[in-house]
């Protein structure tokens, strides 16, 4: 017999009570898990997509800044256009190390498949120098680089000649295969930029500008300079740092309403806790009397409450953990759904140190809802608690 | 002679307050107990007899008077001096038998242990043999009978070998037979040298002990 062993006996005596508390403690440690590991998730998910676009600053058409790099970091037709010419003003810019330009398009077909093709030049392989390609990049007239997972979807090998999808008559001839990256640039078809141009019909034009600097500590400096420019007025320059603090700032401010109603949860439930442990105080208040007489002091009447307080907030805690582990996938299948710049990695990025300080939380929690009704169990009079009926 | 004095109440005062009135359950009872001796308190419901137990196990302290355990005056103790004493010098058997339901035969009995920190093992299977339960280890209260529930009460009590017992009615909640059982253990446990004080309103039982106090509104009757 251990003090563990009664506590936990008597937290299972009145199962159907035990088990609605013990929920509501597991509702809110879920909410609370996934809210960190979302949080966890989206900010290293976001961080790798900006690290894997391989710029220090994005320049775009004018317009909403954040729809422009969630288009050029997810693969979409641009509402605008940039002028070719302000490629020429970027690159002479003081800082600026490389200005790889691109042309995007996406193309939709009746099933709802998406291919998005992209031209380029040899400056993309200053700016993404992550990429590892099987081949080499497109630079004649119908090479066509394919993104790891575009390779897979179209079945075509190295060399070989096929249709390109969405563009009737028209033909490529893979040249080289691009390495998974684990990001959106594994669905894209990557294409000389004059072609590109000229199958869309916008020849001498682009929708972004890729630029790293010569020195990512002037970041301000470049970007005071390129806005200064002959066409900043007609450029948006957006530079990603900032790009990433932004998002972060918002989802951060998403993050502590959600924290605040978990917060709340928890709360709730650790007052449910209190409450049911008060109860069965109040049920056993004889045995109580009982355990007193047989020598069990303040300390230990109190010790026995309020570890049963806490092996229910633990024990909740561990199948609220468990639960949102189970839900984590539908969590983020859902969420994804309804957030415009959710990077392309796992949303949900359960850790184990997520865990531990969730398990911690409701052992705390456990701690606290336990002291008041551990304090009236242990200052019960042996005489009054023995007279209960 | 002294020494051989167990318990001595030397005016013994328990008064209540209810609301506004004030109740004198215990009105300046004095007495002293030899070890090993066999006493009855008696009296009619209200005369006292649960407060005077009461004071006797350490559980409440007296208004006034002294009352001394083995030497020691259990007078201005704090509550943990208190709860020393009921776990080294008694052990208290109810009319309710205070099982816990969620505890085998085995761990109620071994429970005491559980705060006195004490290993008790082969002592406890030697206290469930001498009470005849010894097959019944591993049941539930639920499953046991009346009598049988009060002889693991007993055990329970005896566990921490405890100087005195003191036990409050009983066989208030047993028939006649298992009344006899609890009896005859009593006996023995008297025979063995210990202290034995019972409140009950059974005549049978108080008759067979050594000595009666007789309680009549708090007072002890001559």
């Amino acid at each position: 017999m251990s003090f563990i062993k009664l506590s936990l006996q008597n937290m299972l005596r009145r199962k159907l009570r035990t088990s609605v508390t013990l929920t509501g403690v597991a509702v809110a440690v879920a909410a609370l898990f996934s809210l960190l590991a979302f949080q966890r998730g989206y900010q290293t998910g976001m961080r790798d997509e900006l690290d894997r676009l391989g710029a220090h600053v994005l320049v775009v058409p004018k317009g909403c800044p954040y729809d422009a790099a969630s288009t050029a970091l997810h693969g979409a037709s641009w509402p605008c256009y940039l002028k070719y010419a302000y490629l020429e003003q970027v690159r002479k810019t003081r800082g600026v190390s490389v200005a790889a330009p691109v042309f995007m398009n996406a193309l939709y077909e009746a099933n709802g498949n998406q291919t998005v093709y992209l031209g380029i030049n040899d400056d993309i392989r200053m700016v993404k120098r992550a990429w590892s390609i099987e081949g080499s990049l497109p630079v004649k007239t119908g090479d066509i680089l394919l993104g790891a997972a575009a390779a897979k979807s179209l079945h075509v090998q190295r060399g070989q000649e096929f249709d390109l999808p969405g563009l009737e008559g028209a033909k490529g001839r893979v040249c080289g295969l691009l390495a998974t990256t684990q990001g959106a640039d594994d669905n894209f078809l990557y294409m000389p930029l004059a072609d590109a141009q000229r199958l869309f019909n916008r020849q001498g034009q682009l929708t972004h500008i890729l630029v790293r600097l010569q020195d990512p500590n002037s970041l301000e400096d470049v970007v005071g300079a390129l806005r200064a420019c002959e066409a900043g007025m007609d450029m948006n320059i957006v530079p990603l740092t900032h790009l990433f603090r932004t998002i972060q700032s918002m989802v951060n401010s998403t993050r502590l309403l959600l924290g605040c109603i978990a917060l709340v949860a928890l709360l709730v439930a650790g007052a449910g806790v209190s409450n049911t442990v008060l109860m069965a105080v109040t049920e056993r208040t004889r045995e109580i009397g009982v355990m007193r007489s047989v020598g069990a002091s303040m300390g230990d009447i109190f010790r026995l409450i309020w570890m049963e307080t806490v092996q229910i907030c633990l024990l909740g805690g561990v199948v609220g953990v468990a639960v949102a582990l189970v839900g984590a996938q539908s969590l983020e299948g859902w969420l994804r759904n309804r957030l415009p710049f959710a990077p392309t990695g796992t949303l949900i990025h359960p850790e184990v140190s997520i865990m531990v300080a969730c398990l911690a939380g409701a052992a705390l929690l456990g701690s606290l809802a336990g002291l008041l009704p551990a304090w009236r169990a242990s200052r019960l009079s042996p005489v009054e608690a023995i007279r209960a009926t | 002679m002294a020494d051989s004095i167990l318990v001595s109440a030397q005016g013994l005062t328990k008064v209540y307050n209810r609301g506004t009135e004030e109740v004198r359950a215990l009105d300046g009872v004095t007495f002293d107990l030899q070890r090993g001796e066999f006493t009855a308190v008696v009296g009619v419901s209200g005369a006292g007899k649960t407060t005077l137990l009461h004071l006797l196990g350490c559980m409440d302290t007296p208004t006034s008077g002294e009352l001394l355990i083995d030497g020691q005056s259990t007078r201005g103790l704090s509550d943990s001096a208190l709860t020393r004493m009921r776990r080294e010098q008694v052990g208290f058997v109810f009319q309710h038998f205070g099982l816990l339901p969620t505890l085998t035969v085995m761990e109620n009995l071994t429970l005491p242990t559980l705060f006195s920190k004490k290993e008790a093992k082969a002592y406890a299977n030697e206290l469930l043999e001498r009470v005849g339960l010894t097959h019944r280890r591993n049941h539930l209260p639920n499953q046991l009978s009346g009598g049988e529930m009060q002889r693991v009460a007993i055990a329970r009590a005896l566990i921490n070998r405890p100087q005195v017992l003191l036990a409050d009615e009983p066989t208030g909640n047993l028939d006649s037979a298992n009344g006899e059982a609890i009896l005859q253990l009593f006996h023995q446990l008297h025979r063995d040298g210990l202290t034995i004080i019972v409140v009950t309103h059974n005549p049978i039982l108080a008759n067979a002990t050594q000595r009666q106090l007789v309680l009549h509104d708090g007072r002890l009757v001559p």
